[in-house]
């Protein structure tokens, strides 16, 4: 109601953006924003009495599939995988299935009722754009946004090959996060997805492209660097080459190295920091990699944690999923190559605890969320549905914060995993504080949404309530309350409200004169004409369905 | 939604340059389309189901309840009575945009119905061997510009999807122009199927299609150093092929799911299992002509609704999803449904022949049964996504949807339009 208060009374309020550490205190919501308290109580029209809760801001996730040909795929692939988690009639306001492919609708709600309010797809292809605009409009309640791929595109090697200077690539950069209507940009095995098609089965960062000669190395400075000078502010995010290869902690260290100070994010770096030591010739790189992470203050990454049980890994990274398929479960996958643009991966995968690599990879994964010092540059994903579904989020948080629990999982593990891990010596536990952080703060702060992921005045009004529960799994499970811009929207973790959620672009200014040098490449070579690649800001607002947030350059390019 | 490209201040004739033709799962995106007086002209880069398709005459029509001549508010109002009163709902033909289908799956799950399009068999064909063993495929442009081998299986381009030839098969040019210049077609198929129209040079590969899972497995066969028992004519076909794929750099396999016999889905899964096989050690892919009159647009709009694909039914306490079972034929012949609403916005499609009540969203003209009787059932004229309302479409490969203009203003509302009108009705 414009005008009117609303008090959340006397919780215990997590907000490091504000650097507030679990006192407790009042926030106040009015017109879907956050405002200070009010000098006459007459304002205030619904108060909540939240003695004994936990008060956060709305949970931001910066790096989960959700939208677009590859979710799609997985979904028509996995009908077996819908039938165990279909959501009945009345449960949600509109039907539909759950678990590792689950269906637009359903991520919306369950998103909502876990206190997350905001989603960000980090693997959107330019030619598939349109799609992915359609499936985040029809995800209920979040915020949303996507990161569009770029550096597997026919066009952007040859620009490379042709050595095109640095502002035609940026231009190029500029246009295409117009176009697809994107929030950053992603590289996903820097032009291995080309090389694969060219029938090369590895790409190491200094080894060429068969055709255009360029090397992964080259695709990643030229957009780390471009991104810098336009000033996007979230840096390249980064799925960096050999994905799951045994040894591949050292491309990511050499990939670190590359960037030389650029700002960049290492996205699932669990699937990328894997040793050759032991029988198995598979081991823990996680030290080597925290301890370089933790020297690189222009380094962030997410971790892509792995958790037991059946998913579905979806992937741009053709090449390595293809390589991936071999072990895959159940047997049949999906492989594409898609537009001159980029590919996918879809194979479905049932990550065994009992299972040496499985269990190794899962310890991995909780090593380097152990080790990386600072929470505002590590941030909480299993990479849904790819480590596993965003659902288990909850149990994932009680790993981190509680670690007797841990360490009664660590004993159910394959052993012969359990013992090449360090898990066990490590006593770290996260704070709720910190929790807050690497869900909240630092996603939101990552991606530049100032008005996310934090409780200051003139923030949006997304809260999330959890009733304190020494049991963090369950206490995150089911908030008792949610609200999103200010508007009660889950109650004891039922959604009792569907609002449309906001989808964030970012846009910075770029000389048009790229614009013809891309029709002429579209008309010569390609099956579609460039304007109709482009979304219109029309198609995401879509007659109410969506509303568009545009937000610019970090700073002045 | 785009932006409608008609305009009141307009003059009365407007030719629009890369329009996208909706008539066909290739959804080209360059013909040049003349509007004037509410009649459509295609002129360049059409084909001729395209020239055809734009021209088609537009009568005046108006909803109709049981023959009688009525209100749109009125219609809908029947139409929604209607459902109500039926136990079980059939929403078919689904011959929309995914604006439609998304109204259409709002509709059907307020009325508890079940969902199917009208090439839902032919969809299944593709869908079956995709649930059962997965698939390796590419896209439109890839074909262009990347393929040095390119096999058509069992498939004809003359009349659907006639621009793939133009735009994929011998374009003008391409990024690797050294493949466009040793680029093989090769036709393995019957005769009748050949392409026809001039530029394609394709070599033709005759057998029937009866033959073509034979014949596909004896490739594997031979690739593999088994021994086939396959005739002296035939294992000519086998070895000419095994020897072409085996010099390409990029092959790519061509079918169309709804044009391949009785035994289709088998022919696919042998098709996929050899691309399976080839990238071990080299690169091929797939790609299969299909999902017409919006039919990729209803698999994927419903696949992100609701995780399945076609065919479906909101009738349970879940949604269920039991192709063979929610198959439109089957249940109309076992009187398993006790109305059917069908939608066709692409061409006047007439609905099944049933006894079941009907509620048609159609073409102005589209008579309602064979017969001519328009006892107990309700037309709702619609215009069609690209011509009289602005829409978006996916192409057959799954990964590229277009947006579509609209290109003159006849009055006629989208599907989505009504079918959201009814799902209104239904609260």
């Amino acid at each position: 109601m414009a005008g009117q208060i609303t008090e959340l009374r006397g919780g215990r309020v997590y907000d490091p953006a504000n650097g507030v550490d679990g006192e407790v205190r009042s926030i106040y919501l009015r017109d879907g924003r956050i405002v200070a308290a009010p000098s006459d109580p007459g304002e205030i029209r619904r108060t909540f009495d939240l003695d004994g809760c936990v008060v956060m801001a709305g949970g931001v996730d910066i790096h989960t599939h959700i939208g677009g040909g590859k979710v799609n795929l997985a979904r028509m692939l996995l009908p077996e995988d819908h039938r165990e988690d279909l959501v009945p009639r009345g449960r949600h306001p509109r039907m539909g299935c759950g678990h590792a492919a689950p269906s637009t609708l359903t991520v919306g709600y369950r998103y909502a009722e876990m206190g997350y309010t905001a989603c960000f797809e980090p693997a959107m292809l330019p030619a598939n754009a349109r799609q992915a605009h359609l499936e985040l409009g029809d995800t209920p309640i979040v915020d949303k946004g996507a990161y569009v791929l770029l550096g597997n595109d026919d066009l952007l090697l040859r620009m490379l090959a042709g050595k095109a200077d640095g502002a035609q690539i940026r231009d190029y950069i500029a246009w295409t996060l117009r176009a697809a209507q994107a929030m950053a940009i992603k590289v996903v095995n820097p032009g291995g997805i080309n090389a694969f098609k060219f029938n090369q089965r590895k790409l190491d960062l200094d080894e060429p492209n068969a055709h255009y000669g360029v090397t992964p190395r080259a695709v990643l400075q030229a957009l780390a660097d471009g991104i810098r000078q336009l000033g996007l502010p979230h840096p390249l995010h980064i799925h960096g080459c050999n994905l799951g290869v045994p040894g591949n902690l050292e491309t990511t260290l050499a990939t670190i190295a590359a960037l030389d100070g650029l700002p960049a994010h290492l996205t699932h770096v669990q699937f990328h920091s894997y040793g050759t030591e032991g029988d198995r010739k598979f081991s823990s790189g996680a030290a080597r990699v925290a301890e370089i992470v933790n020297r690189s203050p222009n380094i962030s990454m997410d971790v892509g944690q792995v958790l037991f049980g059946q998913t579905v890994t979806e992937s741009g990274d053709s090449m390595r999923q293809y390589a991936g398929s071999a072990f895959g479960s159940p047997k049949k996958s999906v492989l594409m190559d898609i537009e001159c643009d980029a590919g996918c991966g879809v194979v479905p995968f049932k990550y065994k605890d009992k299972n040496f690599v499985n269990a190794l990879q899962w310890a991995i994964g909780l090593e380097l969320f152990l080790l990386v010092e600072d929470p505002w540059r590590l941030f909480l994903t299993t990479d849904h549905p790819n480590g596993a579904p965003f659902t288990t989020y909850p149990h994932l948080i009680r790993l981190l914060t509680d670690r007797s629990f841990r360490n009664d999982m660590l004993k159910t593990i394959n052993p012969d995993a359990a013992a090449a891990s360090t898990l066990g010596s490590l006593e770290r536990e996260y704070s709720l504080y910190e929790i807050a952080i690497m869900t909240r703060a630092g996603p939101a702060k990552s991606l530049g949404l100032s008005e996310l992921g934090q409780l200051g005045v003139g923030a949006r009004a997304d809260v999330a309530v959890y009733v304190e529960d020494a049991d963090r799994e369950r206490m995150f499970t089911t908030p008792r309350y949610v609200f999103k811009a200010g508007e009660l929207i889950v109650e004891n973790g039922r959604v009792i409200a569907t609002p449309h959620g906001a989808t964030h672009v970012v846009r910075v200014d770029y000389d048009r004169a790229i614009e013809p040098f891309v029709d002429d490449y579209f008309e010569r070579y390609m099956t579609v004409r460039r304007r109709h690649l482009e979304v219109a800001d029309g198609e995401i607002e879509d007659s109410g369905r969506g509303s568009l947030v545009v937000h610019g350059a970090r700073r002045s390019a | 939604m785009p932006e409608s490209a008609a305009d009141p201040s307009v003059p009365p004739s407007t030719t629009y340059d890369a329009v996208t033709c909706p008539f066909c799962a290739l959804l080209c995106d360059d013909l040049v389309v003349t509007s004037s007086a509410g009649r459509l002209s295609a002129g360049d880069n059409a084909c001729p189901k395209a020239r055809a398709s734009f021209a088609r005459p537009v009568p005046a029509a108006t909803p109709l309840v049981d023959g009688k001549p009525t209100s749109y508010a009125l219609a809908v109002a029947a139409a929604v009575k209607r459902l109500k009163k039926s136990r079980q709902p059939l929403i078919a033909g689904l011959g929309t945009d995914v604006d439609g289908v998304r109204a259409a799956l709002l509709l059907a799950e307020r009325c508890g119905a079940i969902l199917d399009h009208r090439h839902g068999r032919a969809l299944l064909n593709n869908l079956r061997v995709l649930q059962s063993r997965g698939q390796a495929t590419t896209t439109l442009g890839e074909v262009r510009n990347r393929a040095d081998l390119v096999v058509l299986v069992g498939a004809s381009i003359d009349e659907d999807f006639h621009g793939f030839a133009r735009r994929c098969l011998r374009p003008a040019d391409a990024l690797l122009p050294e493949r466009l210049a040793r680029r093989q077609i090769l036709h393995l198929g019957p005769a009748a199927k050949l392409p026809r129209q001039p530029g394609v040079d394709a070599q033709s590969l005759p057998c029937r299609d009866e033959e073509l899972l034979e014949i596909l497995n004896a490739v594997r066969a031979l690739r593999a150093g088994r021994s086939t028992r396959l005739k002296a004519r035939r294992l000519q076909l086998v070895t000419t092929l095994v020897e072409r794929i085996a010099a390409a750099e990029y092959a790519v396999f061509v079918w169309a799911p709804g044009q391949l016999g009785v035994d289709g889905d088998l022919v696919i899964g042998a098709l996929c299992d050899l691309i399976a096989d080839l990238n071990r050690t080299q690169r091929a892919a797939g790609l299969a002509l299909g999902g017409n009159d919006g039919g990729q647009s209803a698999l994927a709009t419903a696949a992100w609704h609701t995780g399945y694909p076609l065919q479906l039914s909101y009738a349970g306490a879940t949604i269920e999803y039991d192709p063979l079972r929610f198959d439109t034929a089957r249940l109309l012949a076992d009187g398993a449904v006790d109305l059917l609403l069908w939608i066709s916005s692409f061409n006047p499609v007439l609905a099944p022949a049933s006894d079941a009540p009907l509620v048609v969203l159609g073409l102005p003209g589209t008579p309602l049964r064979a017969t001519g009787e328009d006892g107990n059932a309700i037309f709702l004229p619609v215009g069609t996504p690209g011509l009289d309302h602005a829409g978006r479409l996916m192409r057959t490969d799954g990964v590229v949807a277009l947006p579509l203009a609209q290109l003159r203003a006849l009055g006629l509302p989208s599907a989505a339009k009504v079918l959201a009108d009814l799902a209104e009705g239904m609260v």
